[in-house]
């Protein structure tokens, strides 16, 4: 079963990469629905929304989009409303990082990444490793050193264990030995007020949210998780900053549901390619602080496939109970 | 900039025709989704976010704060007359509003509700425009230890001081405790208590469970008792629509104790209007000169939440505009807004974008008037709806209830769920236990267990973070003095009676 619907999708994606000419052109004839996995206001949710804005302002689509949100056990709920959509071509979803990490470890979320229809990679966002403006910590090294230190005592806020803040933290531990505490807080309101309250040490957080509270002078940043520095923020890369951590970016693209028909497949992977290069997408990037790194279907999915081994590696060396 | 400028600036800003017109309109929309269970402000703010973006700042984000607080205005009516809370910091409204109504007061519970939520919401918006920034600080140096203890004291507050059987309450709190704990828990990503659903993945919605325990249950022993004829009374005559002075008297604490207790709970970021409530009203019965009248239709039990959970926005506010922190939900989806319009709510934002900031301000003050001279026409209007006989008004109530469950997540698996919590209630009014501290553990458990396990993460294991930070320490000393209270009344009648004897 499982092998008839990679074969399927094998199928699709070659489909879809013969490109448009190679078949009838498909245009959708109902309102489009882009599920996400969280509650109005979550950083998927507004990715969504900000997708249908350029959307809307170019004229982009004969039909009106709206966002569903299908929050729930992670990113469980969103995949199998998706997964229960099988065949149909007026529905796709947002992914990230969490939809490759639930089913590793969750026994139940059986509807993994790899079952539905890769459509598009459409961001990487970096990350800023930051404390509060009064830390002693004036660099990554001093921090590591700390905690050296004192194993456990120092602290950082952030989300699931699963997020990309708690794998970094398992790399840097792993790399140099120091060790400190990971604290889950639901929401980033409450991650970031334990970092600003000085009840945490140490946090992980998005460009968006970190440039005004360093412009006010209430964090430093120590280092820039990502490949290349982001000018905003006078902090070097963990590579430049000495540490050899593969990169893991957060990402966020673009699925549609299983056995989605090849011409939506190529239809919505070309709307959003149209989406990535105009000037307003590019200005909600900027603004942001996240990296356009589009690819299409066939890469897409390729890109999950390593994707997907490099982050089950990382979860075992972290020492987190996987469901098989 | 001093904040009478500010104010004053403020006020050019909300005043402009366009502006009173979109303040008009979000308050507007916001009374009507805070009538309808299961359609949430944020929801409602995330899909006109895109009509906004083509307006001014100021204007935009003028009507999708007015969604925002007049969703409160509207959510206590449902809780009143059909013990339907449309969102968790409307269920403790459900307990004494729903009881005023059926003993013929439902025109006076709704004035109340209405007059109450526009005094804290005002109050909340002037603790907003004048303490901000300080208060931001204090909210900052609330953690999980913090959290927890406040939790604690919630919970002592409400349910030890509640209820004819201690037994029968705390079993029906530790089932609503147990009953947050079902999902994927936060710290190990595990499930738990899912019985092999993965649709339980992401845990139970405070909606269904709500729903169910109250109102689904409500109607189903209304169709048993069928001879009443009435589920509840329609008021008659102009004196019995209206609250009596009397009950606007008994009210008076309630109305300071709801906007304090609101407004600075509203500032902490982890703790949410729910909570709020239920300690606005814990508040109210532990100072009450009769705390039997509560759970029996006693306004000021009703005035004490209503007030809390809209001095709860303008405390909301506090942490959103100037630290950029959101506190909940729509306050993240306010943030998403005003970001999008390149604006960063922030320690900046008062200085750099003063038109958006003390143009909302300002408006949020013409907002509550507006929304009282809209709410209180509609008192008589909704008092009358309970003249539709029970054949009509109870399918509608079920339809309301399942429409607002699938509006969940869009599953007929949670209408399945409401189903059965519908039957759990029945089973529990017919037993006799009380619904409230169900509800109580349920939409406290899963923040209390958090803050717990966070504590003892910060501290590696050890209990004593939890007495040594000061706010903690003397919260949890009030919890204990609430528990050991009644404990000592006892002791001290029975020795009086002893003496009396034996004299």
């Amino acid at each position: 079963m499982k092998k008839q619907i990679v074969g399927g999708l094998a199928a699709i994606v070659a489909l879809a990469a013969m490109g448009p000419a190679a078949q009838a052109e498909f245009v959708p004839s109902r309102p489009l629905e882009i599920a996400v996995h969280a509650g109005p206001g979550s950083g998927n949710d507004v990715f969504a929304r900000a997708v249908i804005a350029v959307i809307d302002k170019e004229k982009l689509s004969p039909v009106r989009i709206q966002v569903a949100n299908k929050p729930g056990g992670g990113s469980t709920t969103a995949s199998a409303y998706l997964a229960s959509k099988a065949g149909e071509s007026n529905v796709i979803g947002v992914f990230t990082n969490i939809w490759i990490t639930d089913p590793l470890v969750q026994k139940e979320a059986t509807n993994t990444l790899s079952k539905l229809t890769p459509i598009a990679l459409v961001i990487t966002e970096p990350g800023l490793i930051a404390v509060r403006a009064d830390s002693p910590y004036k660099t990554l090294a001093d921090f590591i050193a700390a905690a050296k230190e004192k194993p456990g005592a120092l602290k950082q806020s952030g989300g699931s264990i699963l997020a990309r803040e708690n794998i970094l933290r398992q790399l840097l531990i792993k790399e140099t030995g120091a060790s400190w505490n990971f604290i889950s807080f639901p929401t980033g309101g409450e991650r970031l007020a334990a970092l600003l309250g000085g009840h945490v040490d140490m946090m992980i957080l998005e460009p968006g949210e970190a440039r005004d509270q360093v412009r006010s002078g209430k964090i430093r940043v120590l280092a820039q998780v990502s490949d290349t520095r982001l000018e905003a923020f006078d902090a070097p890369t963990l590579t430049e900053a000495g540490f050899k951590i593969p990169d893991l970016p957060q990402i966020r693209g673009i699925v549609g549901p299983p056995d989605m028909p090849a011409d939506a497949v190529a239809y919505y992977s070309g709307l959003i390619e149209k989406v990535a290069k105009s000037p307003e997408w590019k200005a909600y990037l900027e603004q942001n602080g996240f990296r356009s790194t589009f690819m299409g279907p066939a890469e897409t999915k390729a890109f999950i496939a390593t994707y997907t081994d490099q982050l089950r590696a990382t979860l075992v060396a972290a020492g987190v109970k996987l469901a098989d | 900039m001093t904040v009478v400028e500010g104010l004053l600036h403020g006020f050019g800003v909300a005043l402009q025709p366009g502006n009173l017109l979109w303040c008009f309109v979000g308050c507007f929309l916001g009374t009507v989704v805070g009538i309808l269970p299961g359609l949430g402000p944020a929801a409602t703010i995330a899909m006109l976010m895109p009509l906004t973006f083509s307006m001014d700042p100021a204007g935009g984000i003028i009507m999708l704060s007015g969604i925002y607080y007049g969703a409160k205005y509207g959510g206590s009516t449902t809780s009143i007359l059909l013990n339907m809370p449309g969102e968790s910091s409307s269920v403790v409204s459900c307990i004494d509003g729903y009881q005023m109504a059926r003993k013929g007061r439902a025109g006076a519970a709704l004035g109340i509700a209405a007059i109450a939520s526009f005094i804290a919401g005002t109050v909340g918006i002037v603790a907003l425009t004048l303490v901000a920034p300080p208060i931001a600080e204090f909210a900052l140096s609330f953690s999980s230890p913090e959290y927890f203890a406040l939790m604690v004291l919630g919970l002592a507050l409400v349910v030890l001081l509640s209820g004819t059987s201690l037994l029968k309450g705390l079993i029906a709190l530790l089932v609503g405790l147990w009953l947050a704990t079902i999902g994927t828990d936060l710290f190990s990503a595990q499930s738990r208590f899912i019985f092999g659903q993965p649709q339980l993945l992401g845990g139970l919605d405070f909606v269904v469970v709500a729903i169910g325990v109250f109102a689904i249950a409500e109607i189903l022993g209304a169709i048993e008792r069928r001879a009443e004829g009435q589920l509840i009374p329609v008021p008659r005559g102009l004196r019995n629509l209206l609250p009596s002075w009397e009950e606007l008297k008994a009210c008076r604490f309630a109305f300071v104790n709801g906007s304090v207790t609101g407004f600075l709970i509203g500032v902490l970021p982890g703790a949410g209007s729910a909570i709020a409530s239920f300690i606005a009203y814990g508040i109210e019965k532990a100072v009450s000169r009769r705390p039997e009248m509560f759970g029996h239709g006693a306004p000021e039990g009703l005035a004490a939440p209503e007030g809390a959970n809209n001095a709860d926005t303008g405390g909301a506010l506090v942490p959103l505009l100037t630290l950029g922190i959101p506190g909940g939900g729509t306050t993240a989806i306010l943030l998403s807004a005003l970001v999008l319009w390149g604006i960063r709510p922030g320690p900046l934002m008062m200085q750099e974008s003063p038109d958006v900031f003390w143009g909302l301000v300002a408006s949020m003050y013409i907002g509550n008037v507006m929304l009282l001279l809209l709410n209180l026409p509609l008192v008589p209007l909704f008092a009358q709806m309970l003249r539709i006989p029970m054949f009509i008004l109870f399918p509608i109530i079920f339809g309301l209830a399942m429409v607002g469950a699938y509006g969940v997540s869009g599953r007929l698996f949670d209408v399945g769920l409401l189903a059965v919590f519908g039957l759990i209630g029945y089973a529990m009014a017919k037993l006799d236990y009380p619904s409230a501290p169900l509800i109580l553990g349920f939409v406290l458990g899963d923040a209390m267990e958090r803050a717990i396990r966070q504590s003892l993460m910060m501290s590696q294991g050890d209990l004593s973070i939890l007495f040594e930070r000061p706010l903690s320490a003397t919260m949890l000393a009030g919890a204990a003095v609430i528990l050991l209270m009644p404990l000592v009344g006892r002791f001290n009648r029975s020795r009086l009676q002893a003496l009396q004897e034996g004299g």
